[in-house]
């Protein structure tokens, strides 16, 4: 099977890095090759690095509260450039102020991400994510259940 | 837009040298031009407001002074986007918190000197009765604005910016009666920017230093202060201080005389005694080395930096040995955090409960010292060896010149910030935890440690490593990242003799 490609960054005027680097060391360690684009990232360079990589899915970090602005029309760009299938992850500190997740993951979806992670979340699970919905894609399936 | 900061081709070469008068006038000139409350600045009304000001109001007075009683001063962090908002702040902070310092903090349009957005903010704010940016915008509320919230606490202000554009909202908020900035060029502009490089970053700060310079000699000392706390994340004392001498060497060279250098605490008291104690004596051995014989150099510790947890009675006890650690460690000053952390910024009362929460640890810590053990001088010790090795190889590098230096030194790797988001930076260098608490290096990237040094770090590492059962590795930079975040459950099982 060829080795798989996935962008990584963290979006908007944000900085926070250090999550979003330890998933990117992670997903090199785990064989993935791993666009890491770093801190500040606008979302038409995911999807433009998405392009030119050919990559399998993009994986979006906020942590500063404003990533439901930043992530706006994330799953239309990537239509626009030709990336219908492309898994979208997003994950972080999703919205300002005290929310409740299952609101907050609804927000995302609808948005056209394939699946949110909340604040937390281990690199492991999104490992076993990223691995059972590359494998349903394969498939001709959206994403793996649950 | 705003009228863009593009580099200036007619600039002088980079270099540590003091901005000559002349060029210095005309840089003002063109910064102050950039949007319109720039003109409010007028130098000589700002000398005599300064002059005007009690003692007890002007930071680099009131920084001599608690060096001189023993004192280790409170301040904390805060800035809301309208002026009644902030100026109810800043009254909360000195009336309700006994803050000695009061702060503003800037919003992030303005860090980033978007000051059109800055202005739609304030006017959102001021519509939805809340603040929508997460600073006070500076620059849009002009000098009078700034000279008002000065006027309306009793305690000395200081700016909090987190940027490598300093310029114009230095000269507002000093014009104002503001007598301290946060804020330096090698520690900003890696730690807060992507694409920005690191030249200009020390350009841009070089011009706020030189205005200090400009103050002193009509004698007004104005507080300058670095925020060696860089990413925040797990920086062992070493990089802090490494970065500490080169930004306070710049400062010097262009004329300032008050600079107070900033470092995240560890949480392990003895590293952060140590690393308050060579701080000090490093930034004064270079300094004098260099031929600044007369610059203050004092310390301050800041409340955990890194991921807090989300309990708040864990919070507390994060909050209330900060103070504690501060004290022992001889800082001058300590930079709180509330309990409230966890979940962004904090309201003025929680604000001002952390900083009486620490007032009270510093109050019991009364004048305990660790000078004298032995941990304390070999950790002192170590921490000078690793800061030598590195500021003397940057300094070769420069030909004997900081700011060259400081810019080949990072395209070498041999200067490095741990998770900094900057392209300029190689950010190889990785830090965790010690089985002891202390923070180490578990992975030097390029910088040229000494290979005993590194022994030492690999060493203690391993003691860790093998405690948990886990690889010797960056694995153990990961779990360092989120320790203090962890559920108390977790981090200290009450389980005893039952399993």
């Amino acid at each position: 099977m060829k080795q798989k490609t996935v962008v990584t960054g963290v979006i908007g005027s944000d900085t926070h890095i250090v999550g979003n680097r330890i998933l990117s060391m992670a997903l090199e360690k785990a064989g993935y090759t791993t666009i890491a684009l770093g801190a500040l990232t606008p979302a038409p360079d995911f999807v433009k690095a998405a392009v030119e990589t050919n990559a399998d899915a993009i994986l979006v970090s906020s942590l500063y509260g404003q990533g439901e602005l930043d992530c706006r029309g994330f799953r239309d760009l990537c239509v626009e450039a030709g990336l219908e299938n492309i898994l979208l992850y997003v994950g972080g500190n999703l919205v300002v102020g005290k929310r409740s997740w299952e609101e907050t993951q609804r927000t995302y979806l609808a948005m056209g991400f394939d699946r949110a992670a909340p604040p937390g979340t281990r690199v492991e699970t999104v490992l076993d994510w990223l691995e059972r919905d590359l494998a349903a894609r394969e498939r001709g399936e959206r994403r793996a259940t649950a | 837009m705003n009228a863009p900061a593009a580099p200036d081709p007619s600039l002088l070469p980079l270099s540590e040298a003091r901005i000559p008068d002349d060029v210095f006038e005309r840089m003002r000139r063109e910064n102050l031009a950039r949007w319109p409350t720039g003109a409010e600045v007028d130098f000589e009304a700002a000398v005599a407001r300064h002059q005007a000001l009690p003692k007890h109001k002007q930071l680099g007075w009131v920084m001599r002074e608690a060096d001189r009683q023993r004192r280790c001063l409170t301040q904390p962090r805060g800035g809301f986007g309208t002026f009644d908002m902030h100026r109810h702040l800043m009254v909360t902070l000195d009336k309700d918190g006994h803050a000695d310092i009061v702060p503003t903090t800037t919003d992030s349009y303005t860090r980033n000197e978007q000051w059109q957005l800055a202005q739609k903010g304030i006017e959102e704010s001021e519509r939805a009765g809340r603040s929508m940016l997460n600073g006070y915008p500076m620059v849009n509320y002009g000098v009078a604005r700034a000279a008002e919230l000065v006027d309306a606490i009793d305690k000395p202000a200081i700016m909090l910016t987190g940027t490598a554009m300093p310029r114009l909202t230095g000269e507002i908020g000093y014009a104002g009666g503001y007598s301290g900035y946060l804020g330096s060029g090698i520690a900003y502009t890696t730690s807060y920017t992507k694409e920005f490089s690191i030249g200009e970053g020390i350009r841009n700060y070089q011009y706020l230093d030189r205005l200090v310079s400009m103050y002193q000699a009509h004698g007004v000392e104005l507080h300058r202060r670095q925020p060696g706390f860089l990413t925040g994340t797990n920086v062992p004392p070493s990089i802090a201080i490494v970065t500490a001498v080169l930004d306070c060497l710049l400062a010097a060279a262009q004329g300032v005389r008050n600079y107070g250098l900033e470092m995240g605490e560890t949480l392990h008291l003895v590293q952060d005694a140590a690393a308050v104690a060579a701080c000090r004596e490093l930034c004064q051995e270079y300094l004098q080395r260099r031929g600044h014989h007369d610059v203050f150099t004092p310390v301050t510790l800041l409340h955990w930096m890194g991921a807090w947890p989300h309990d708040d009675a864990q919070c507390a006890a994060l909050v209330a040995y900060g103070g504690t650690l501060a004290a022992i460690a001889g800082a001058i000053s300590v930079t709180t955090k509330s309990v409230h952390e966890a979940f962004g910024i904090p309201t003025p009362e929680a604000n001002a409960e952390g900083l009486r929460m620490t007032r009270m640890a510093i109050y019991l810590a009364r004048e305990i010292r660790l000078d004298g053990l032995k941990a304390f001088q070999d950790e002192k010790d170590l921490i000078e060896r690793e800061v030598r090795a590195i500021v003397d190889k940057t300094l070769e590098m420069g030909d004997g010149d900081v700011a060259l230096g400081t810019v080949r030194a990072f395209e070498a790797g041999v200067l490095d910030v741990p998770w900094s988001p900057s392209r300029y930076c190689k950010s190889r260098v990785i830090p965790a935890r010690d089985a002891e608490g202390c923070l180490r290096i578990v992975d030097p990237g390029l910088m040229p440690f000494p290979k005993e040094v590194m022994e030492i770090h690999e060493e203690k590492l391993r003691r860790r490593a093998e405690k948990e059962g886990v690889p010797f590795g960056h694995e153990l930079a990961v779990s360092s990242v989120y320790e203090m975040a962890e559920p108390i459950a977790k981090l200290l099982p009450d389980r005893i003799g039952r399993d």
